[in-house]
Formats: structure tokens, sequence, C-alpha cells
């Protein structure tokens, strides 16, 4: 009795040791998969920065199961831990990218407030230009330019509502940038005429 | 006894079979390789690079894994992974040309666009001098914003390196520019039409073969160049830079329309002390004016309240000022055009006399910019 135990003991140690020679590819496909998800949910776009160390999180874990793979007695219990962490750390980033992508939103209505009162401010300017002689000119060519401007401010609604939010932010910036250089621009030809800074 | 023997026979049994099934040849490395591989290219976006490729080498990727899957299931002994080895080495060495191939086109594609924005930004530089230079601020001025605006959002993609969106943005720009050339063209369209040119080049040399022939002064006013000539017995005396109506470019129609008119007209008043220095008043509307302006009335080409117009002047004031339609120059330049001139001084106004012109000749570039 004593004896048949320590034979089962035996081949049970052996069955132990020789389990952890198997790869986790079941694992491994699950994270890639839960990787997937969460780009096509837009975590590219929206969460990049920690999509990247994801990535790099699974390049590391690949890399330690391939380094195992090269060994008589393989050990696959560090790789995966690292993919079990992995997987927790996708799930956490799939539960945080609708506030991410929330946020992202909230940023590109803030900035495309700012391009209308940037918008705003170059047209009252130009309204009270004064369009004599040496000025007409100018002031009249900006007009033109905000008309440019003002139809670009358009494409912003366009893109918030097709969810493009990054897009959205993107030509806020640009248009309210746009605004501020003709406010300067009607600034400098006023000052042309009256010799004083507005 | 004997029972405890058997038991511990067969678990050596069991044992041997069982280490034997496992005691396998070892799974290809090259399998785990390219697995990372295949994370590489996705983060170095081979899904926009090189998508055929990419493509490909992803469905060799599961064809080689299916066939791993289908080796590692047959029992140990019978396993064997020579020829997987020589087709994931194949495939690894496949991923790392897309991997090379990625990096020279993120390095050509960088390159490309920022070459393509700075010509882009130079076509616009060029187009806003035409701008000033022609006082546009309607359709011209509206879409070299636009396009300014494209391209601002391309450089700071640019500057991320986030190539996907930056070919939108560029392609965006351009069509505004096209937009503001066909616009600047088709403003300037008349002036490349060979009868109209020809029109004016016959006024323009009738009006110096007069001053030869008569030994008198002459005035031609070249809008398209800005320029006021002064003629004596048929040679140039003097030129001076001018300035024009809002809409100078265009021929004049009827009152308020801000265009300089054109044909041949006489001085008819001088004026020592006008709102803009000195002052020659011309006999615009003439008699073809007076015609055209009743043919356009008649044909609902303009406002109907609106009159033929009148005093039309060269004048001091600045020629960078923009006038209602009149000629304008530096009072420098006027005081020597006004003493110049006398009643009766033929001044001839034209659009253009040559199709050589430079400003013409930058239109005509506008059709190779596709």
């Amino acid at each position: 009795m004593k004896g048949l135990t320590k034979n089962l003991v035996l081949v049970l140690a052996i069955a132990l040791v020789l389990v952890g020679c198997k790869q986790p590819t079941q694992l491994i496909s699950d994270t890639k998969a839960a990787i997937e998800d969460v780009t096509k949910a837009g975590a590219d776009k929206y969460a990049g920065d920690e999509l990247k160390k994801l990535n790099a999180d699974l390049t590391a874990a690949l890399d330690e199961v391939a380094a195992q793979d090269k060994k008589f007695f393989k050990k696959f219990g560090t790789a995966k831990e690292m993919l079990t962490k992995l997987k927790t750390d996708v799930d956490a980033l799939k539960a945080a990218l609708p506030a991410k992508i929330e946020a992202a939103k909230n940023a590109a209505i803030q900035l495309q407030g700012e391009a209308k009162t940037a918008l705003d401010e170059a047209k009252a300017l130009l309204a009270k230009a004064p369009t004599g002689k040496g000025t007409k000119k100018d002031i009249d060519a900006l007009k033109g330019d905000l008309v440019g401007a003002e139809t670009t401010f358009g494409d912003i609604q366009k893109a918030l509502d097709a969810k493009d939010y990054i897009g959205a932010a993107n030509t806020a910036k640009s248009v309210k940038e746009k605004a501020a250089a003709i406010t300067e621009q009607v600034k400098a030809a006023i000052e042309k005429v009256t010799g004083k800074k507005k | 006894m004997k029972t405890l023997s058997k038991a511990r026979g067969a678990c050596l049994l069991g044992f041997l079979l069982f280490f034997n099934a496992c005691k396998t040849p070892p799974a290809p490395p090259e399998a785990a390789r390219v697995e990372a591989l295949g994370q590489e290219l996705w983060r170095a976006g081979a899904s926009f690079y090189a998508e055929k490729d990419y493509t490909q080498f992803k469905k060799d990727l599961k064809n080689g894994k299916e066939k791993l899957t289908q080796e590692n299931a047959k029992y140990g002994w019978f396993r064997s992974y020579d020829s997987l080895r020589i087709e994931f080495r194949d495939i690894v060495r496949r991923g790392e040309d897309i991997l090379a191939k990625i990096d020279e086109l993120k390095t050509s594609k960088a390159r490309a666009c920022a070459a393509q924005a700075s010509a882009l930004m130079a076509r616009v530089d060029r187009l806003k001098q035409m701008t000033d230079y022609f006082n546009e601020n309607g359709p011209v001025r509206k879409n070299l914003s636009q396009a300014e605006i494209m391209l601002s959002k391309a450089e700071t993609l640019i500057r991320k390196e986030s190539y996907e969106s930056v070919e939108e943005d560029l392609d965006a720009a351009a069509r505004f520019i096209k937009r503001a050339e066909q616009s600047m063209t088709s403003l300037l369209g008349r002036y490349m039409e060979k009868g109209q040119l020809e029109k004016w080049r016959k006024w323009a040399e009738e009006t110096v073969a007069e001053s030869k022939s008569n030994g008198t002064i002459a005035i031609l006013v070249n809008k398209l160049e800005r320029k006021l000539t002064i003629y004596k017995k048929g040679a140039v005396l003097s030129s001076y830079v001018i300035g024009l109506g809002r809409f100078g470019l265009s021929d004049k129609l009827y009152s308020g329309d801000e265009a300089t008119p054109e044909g041949k007209y006489h001085v008819i008043n001088k004026i020592q002390n006008s709102p803009f220095s000195k002052a020659l008043l011309i006999n615009y509307p003439n008699e073809e004016d007076i015609k055209v302006f009743a043919l356009a009335k008649k044909e609902g080409l303009i406002p109907v309240r609106a009159g033929i117009g009148g005093y039309i002047e060269i004048h001091g004031g600045g020629k960078d000022s923009l006038t209602r339609g009149c000629v304008g120059l530096e009072d420098k330049d006027m005081d020597v055009v006004y003493k110049s001139a006398e009643i009766g001084t033929p001044v001839t106004i034209v659009g253009a006399v040559s199709i050589e012109n430079t400003i013409l000749a930058e239109i005509k570039k506008f059709e190779k910019n596709d």
C-alpha cells in the first residue's frame, strides 16, 4: 500500500510537470480576440497610448511563450500569468472606453465653441473696421477669407454627427486658428491707417 | 506483495507511455515568431500600408496554425514538424519583408505628403497674390481660405505621423485650390479671348498712331498690367502704376458696379482741387457705352433702376485704394499726368494688349494643376 501510494505520487508529480509543457494557445487566442474587439470599439482612436501598451505586453507574452518553447522542460506558467493579466487589462480598457469616447466628444464640442467665438470676434472686428483709403482692399479680402472659414465651420458639426470626434476636434482647431489669423490681419490693416493698436 | 509489484509495474508503464507521448519533437519556434510578427505588422499599420500583402500573410498564418494544430493532435511518436518549419520560416521571411516595405513606405509617404502640402501652399500663396492684385474677395478668396484650413489640418497630422488621414485633407485642399483657380480663370477669361484682345490691341494702336500723326499727347490705360502710359508724338513719355475700381477688371456697365470702363475716351475737364488731389474727368459714357447699356437693360442683365453712371476720372489719392471705377494714381504721378493732359487729350482704356502677360501665363498654368 505504501509502495502504491509512492508510485501514484510519483506519477502525479511527473504528470504535473508535464502538464505545464502545453502552450497556452487558447489563452493567446482569447487575449488576441479581446484586443481586436477593443480596437474595433475605437481604442485605436480614443485610447491610442493604452492600446499600444497592451500590444507591447502581448508581444512580450508571445516572446515568453517562444522562449519557453525552445526549452526541454517548458514552463508556461509565467506566460500564462502575463496573458491573464493582459486579458484583465484589455477588459478594463474596454470598460473605460465609452468614458474616453465621451471625453473626446466633449473636447471636440468645446473646441467647436472656441472656433465659433473666434469667428464671431473676427466678424465683429471686420464690421467695425474702417473701409476708407488704405484699408478697403485688405478688409474686403479678409471678409472673403472669413466666408471660407465660416463655411468650413459647418464641417465640424457634420463630423460630430458622424461620431468622428478626433476629426471634428482637428477641424475646429484649424478653423479657430484661421479666425484668429484673420483677426490679427484686420488689426494690422487698421493699425496701418490709424497708427494705433486696437 | 505480488499485487503491489503489478501495480508498481502498471504505474511505471503508464508513466513511460505518458512520458513518451510528451517527449515529442519540439514545436517549431518559427510558429511563435510568426505570431509575434503578426503583432508587429498590425502595430506598424500593415492593413493601411501593405493591405494586400498583409491579408495574404494573415491567411498563410491561419493555414500554418491549423496545420500545427493538426500535427499537435497526433500521438507524439507520429508527429513531424519538418515541413511545417519550412512553411513557417517562409511566412516569417515574408512577414519581415512586409515590415521592411512598410518602413520604406512610411518614410516615402512622409516625404511625399510634406512635398504635396508644400506645393499646394505655394499655389495658395500665388493665388492670394493674384487676389490682391485683382481685388478679388469673392469665391477665389473663400476657396483659398478653406484650402488653408485643410492644409493646416494636414500639417498637424503629418507631425503626428497619422498618414491615413493626411491624404484626405490634402485632397480636400487640392479641390478647394482647383475651385479657386477656376473662379480666377472665369474672372479673367475674357482677357484670353482672341477677339477681345484684338479689339483692345486695335484701340491701343490707333491711339498711339493718332498721337504720332497729330504730334500730340495721348493716354493709354492697360487694366491687366495696371499701367497708365503717356505718349507724345507716338513715343512713350512716361508710365505709372495705377489702381482700379473694386471690380476694375470688368468693363463698366452701370452706375455702382465699381468696374472701370473700357473704350476710347477723351479728357473733358481738368479738376485742380478734387477730393483726390487733382483729377481728369473723361467722357464716360461714350456712344458705345450707351448702346451697350441699353442692350443690357433690354435683356435684363442689369438692375432695373440702375443708371449708366458717370464721373469717371483719372485722379490722385493713391494707387492702392479701391476706386468706384476711376483710375487712381499716387499724387506725385497724378501731378505729372495732370500737367501733360489738355481738354481733348485722348484717353484709351483697354483690358490687355498681349496674351504673353505674366498674369495670363499664371492663369494658363492652372490647367496643368490637375
